[in-house]
Parts: C-alpha cells; sequence; structure tokens
C-alpha cells in the first residue's frame, strides 16, 4: 500500500520542491482554471506537456504514476467511450457541428463519424492534461505547504487546518485499516476474490465499524491537545512552513500570472473577437457548415420529456 | 443541554473539536474511497466512503459532513491520483449535506436518539439528497468543467447515487442505530463547563 501513495510529506531536493507553498498552490489554481476553461487542443497539449517537463523535472518514482495513469486510461478513457459509442454516437455532431459518417451498423442505430473521433480525442486530451497537473501539484507540494498556500490564498486558516490535518492522519487510518483487516481476515472474514459481491460488501461493512470507532475516539485527545496549545485563540495564525519568496518564486509567480492573462485573452478571442461557431475546435468541420444542436436535440432526458408531452 | 437554533443546528459548531473530527472524517473519506470500493461503472465505486458523511452529519451537523466529503473526495483524488474531478467533489459535498441533516430534525445521535421516524426522514433525506447531487449537480458541473457528454455522465451519475443510496440505507440506518445506542449508555454522565 505505501508505494501506492504519490503524496509527500518532506520537501525533496529539485527546483519545484524548492518553492514556497503559496507559488505552487497558485500555480495549480490558474493551471486547472486555465485547463477548465479552455476546451481547445491547440492549448491543452502545450499545457500538458508543460506539466509532463514539471514532473519529469521532480524525478519521481514512476511505477505509482504508470499504474495510475494505466489505471485511469482504461477505466475512465476505454470503458467510458464504450458507453460514449452505445448512448450517444451523435456526440459528434453535438460537440463539432458538423458529421462525416466512416462506418455505420446495418441499422444505422451505431456508427462512427471523424468527428465523434476527434471529440474522443479531445476529451482524452483534456482529462490527460488535467492528470498530469494533479500529478505535478501532488509529487511537489507537501500537505503543510499546501495547508499554508490554501491560507495565503484567502481561505480561512481553521479550513486549512483541516485539510493539513487530514493529510496528516492519513498514514495512521490506512495502518489502523491495514491491521483491522489483517486481524479481521485472521479470523476468517474472507475479504477477497472467494468471496461473493454482496457478502464481500457485507464483510468490508463489518471492517468499517471499529475502523470509524478508533479513528473518531482520537477527536478528543487531537483537539485538546491542539486548544491546550493555544489553538483558535486569534484571528490570524503564520505557517512554519511558508517560507519568504526567493527569485525562484518571483520567477514562477510572473510566469503564472502570464498564463492567466493568456487564458483571459484567449478566451476573449475565441467567444467574442473570432468566436468558433461550434462548442470544441475541429480541423474537419467547416466553420461555415457547421449546425447549433440545441440541448434538447442531444440529451435523452430532454428527448423524452419531449416525446411524453407530444402524447 | 441548551436548545440550538435552526441556523446553529445547519452550520455546525466551529470549535477545535469539530475541525479535528472533520479532518479525520475527510481523510477517512479519503482512505475508503481508494482502497475501501468496489468498482460499478466508470468514475463510481460501490463505497463504503458514503457512510462517513452520514456519521459526521450525525455527531457535528450538515455543514461539516459536507466539508468533510469534499475535502476527502479532493484527497482522495490526490492520493489515488486519477486526477481532479471537482464536478464529483462538489456533488458529493451537497449530497452529504443532505444526508448529515441528521441533528436538524431531531436525530441527536450523540444523546442516544434515533428511532423508526428518524429512519425514515433519513432514507427520505438520502433519496433527495443523492438524487439532487448526482442528478443536476455534477452533470451540469461536468459540462460546465470538462465537457464530458452528458449523456454518459448522466448514466455514471444515475449508477453512482444508487450504489450511493444502496450503501447509506443498508449500512447507515443499523450503523445510526448501532451509534445510538451506545451514546444511550453514557448520556448518564454529564460535562461541566
Amino acid at each position: 500500500m505505501n508505494n501506492r501513495f504519490v503524496i509527500n510529506y518532506t520537501p525533496g531536493p529539485t527546483y519545484l520542491h524548492q518553492l514556497s507553498g503559496f507559488t505552487k498552490v497558485f500555480l495549480f489554481i490558474i493551471m486547472t482554471v486555465a485547463i477548465i476553461a479552455t476546451y481547445d487542443v491547440r492549448i491543452l497539449i502545450p499545457l500538458g506537456l508543460i506539466n509532463l517537463a514539471e514532473i519529469i523535472s521532480m524525478k519521481p518514482n514512476w511505477k505509482p504514476i504508470i499504474f495510475m495513469f494505466l489505471f485511469t486510461f482504461f477505466t475512465v478513457t476505454v470503458i467510458g467511450n464504450i458507453m460514449l459509442f452505445v448512448v450517444s454516437p451523435d456526440a459528434g455532431l453535438n460537440n463539432c457541428g458538423t458529421e462525416t459518417i466512416i462506418w455505420a451498423s446495418a441499422s444505422g442505430r451505431f456508427y462512427i463519424s471523424k468527428e465523434w473521433l476527434w471529440y474522443v480525442f479531445a476529451v482524452f486530451i483534456k482529462r490527460t492534461v488535467s492528470f498530469f497537473s494533479v500529478m505535478a501539484f501532488a509529487l511537489a507540494t507537501t500537505p503543510s505547504e499546501f495547508a499554508s498556500g490554501l491560507n495565503k490564498c484567502g481561505l480561512p486558516y481553521k479550513v486549512c487546518t483541516i485539510i493539513s490535518l487530514a493529510y496528516r492522519t492519513i498514514p495512521d487510518i490506512a495502518n489502523d485499516f491495514v491491521d483491522i483487516r489483517n486481524s479481521m481476515m485472521m479470523r476468517g472474514v474472507e475479504l477477497g476474490k472467494k468471496a461473493s459481491l454482496g457478502k464481500r460488501l457485507k464483510n468490508n461493512v463489518t471492517l468499517l465499524v471499529p475502523l470509524i470507532m478508533s479513528s473518531f475516539g482520537k477527536v478528543t485527545n487531537i483537539a485538546n491537545a491542539m486548544d491546550l496549545r493555544g489553538y483558535g485563540k486569534n484571528k490570524k495564525r503564520t505557517w512554519y512552513a511558508e517560507k519568504e519568496p526567493t527569485r525562484a518564486d518571483q520567477l514562477v509567480r510572473g510566469l503564472t500570472i502570464a498564463l492567466g492573462v493568456l487564458t483571459i485573452g484567449y478566451l476573449i478571442w475565441s467567444k467574442v473577437i473570432d468566436p468558433w461557431p461550434a462548442k470544441i475546435w475541429c480541423p474537419f468541420s467547416d466553420p461555415s457548415l457547421i449546425r447549433q444542436v440545441s440541448l434538447e436535440e442531444s440529451f435523452f432526458l430532454f428527448r423524452w420529456l419531449k416525446q411524453l408531452f407530444n402524447h | 443541554m441548551a436548545e440550538k437554533s435552526l441556523g446553529q443546528k445547519l452550520l455546525g459548531v466551529w470549535n477545535t473539536k469539530t475541525i479535528v473530527a472533520v479532518a479525520i472524517g475527510a481523510a477517512l473519506f479519503g482512505v475508503l474511497m481508494c482502497y475501501g470500493g468496489i468498482p460499478v461503472t466508470t468514475n463510481t465505486n460501490l463505497t463504503t466512503a458514503m457512510i462517513i458523511p452520514v456519521v459526521v452529519g450525525a455527531f457535528f451537523g450538515p455543514l461539516p459532513a459536507l466539508v468533510a466529503a469534499g475535502v476527502g473526495n479532493v484527497i482522495a483524488d490526490l492520493i489515488g491520483g486519477w486526477g481532479m474531478w471537482f464536478d464529483w467533489s462538489i456533488g458529493n459535498g451537497v449530497a452529504a449535506f443532505f444526508v448529515g441533516l441528521l441533528p436538524v430534525y431531531g436525530a441527536y445521535v450523540t444523546e442516544g436518539v434515533f428511532n423508526w421516524k428518524h429512519a425514515i426522514i433519513y432514507a427520505i433525506c438520502v433519496v433527495v439528497g443523492n438524487g439532487l447531487a448526482f442528478g443536476v449537480i455534477t452533470p451540469l458541473f461536468t459540462t460546465l468543467f470538462y465537457g464530458g457528454d452528458l449523456n454518459v455522465t448522466f448514466i455514471q451519475a444515475i449508477a453512482g447515487s444508487i450504489s450511493n443510496i444502496a450503501v447509506e440505507l443498508v449500512v447507515g440506518i443499523p450503523l445510526m442505530f448501532i451509534l445510538a445506542a451506545r451514546s444511550k449508555s453514557r448520556t448518564n454522565l454529564k460535562e461541566e463547563e
């Protein structure tokens, strides 16, 4: 279990690790906004490469990262796209505005269009870039830096304490979880694949009660210890993890602001100055032929409701 | 114990004890989300983590339950590393708020009060909360944030809310009776201010 954790509890030696908490949180927030707000492969691929370079520069332990990437790829992309193919083969038309069919089943119910493939590719790129940015942030930031950075962004410090405390207790809880599971298994409670689904669920629940009891039993002790040290007495608090900004910090903060300005510029350009008529940019579709698809047409629930009311 | 106002019941009392409990709830949520789940479809798990907001809600009120589930989901995303899905974090937070309404309708589990009437109200809250959170809020944010396909998201959301409702009803109600019975045997002790 331990080698599956990617979060660090002590700061590492590389350039990005040495940045202050606020710089990392600020970069992560602007990066996330940029990824969420832009839905354009031309923007997302450079962002993804920046994040990938960040990850590589930190020389991480690649095994858990590759495992997670493959796991996510399989569950979200492979299964998700099979579902997409079955449920809405018209996703290409809905998002790109045109449709060039390259294969269709005999009944015409299922088909693949160039735009559908492009839409699948765009979603995959968006999710991959999102994955890279989370991974880069998780690798670079220790829980205390995360909390202090969020506090500096204006979040109340009690909420920040929740975050750093939650991180702090995860290894303890994970250890308790393994201990309880091992002792349960020793008593003959089957949690592996041998038991049926219902039985496994029931056994998982029997595991839960002692875990909840032991975890919440610690609450009073920790709270008393914090109260005794004067926690929550003043309106503000300082953070041990927050350092004075170095030259590297100022450089990264400047670049982050530049990224934010570029994102706003792109949004103004793509929505106001030169608006693309469809939801996502697609190299196959001719802008003059694009047809806007309304939500009533594309969302099956609304289609059903419409049919229901017409009867 | 003095009767609290409705606002206080909704928001909870944010002293050090609540903060620690919410933090531990979030950590438990994260760990259970990562290691205590059985996958149903993509992005959704038949997970026992959904019980944590119920417990936090019963002890501290709905807003702490919301924060525990929301922060817990963000932590699960970070340690699980499958990318940040803020849409699901927000959805889980909203569902947790409804599930954690227990003290608002008089089910003071910490004082040993939980009967069948409360169980029925709890069941209604679970269904309404999950329906609203995963039927409306999560699909809305998914299309807004990630541009995912609405049809697929909706099917995932239905699968997710059904599995959540099942876990919260089948596990949650017996657990509440157990917790209430445990607390009842201790209520003759009074805490002095």
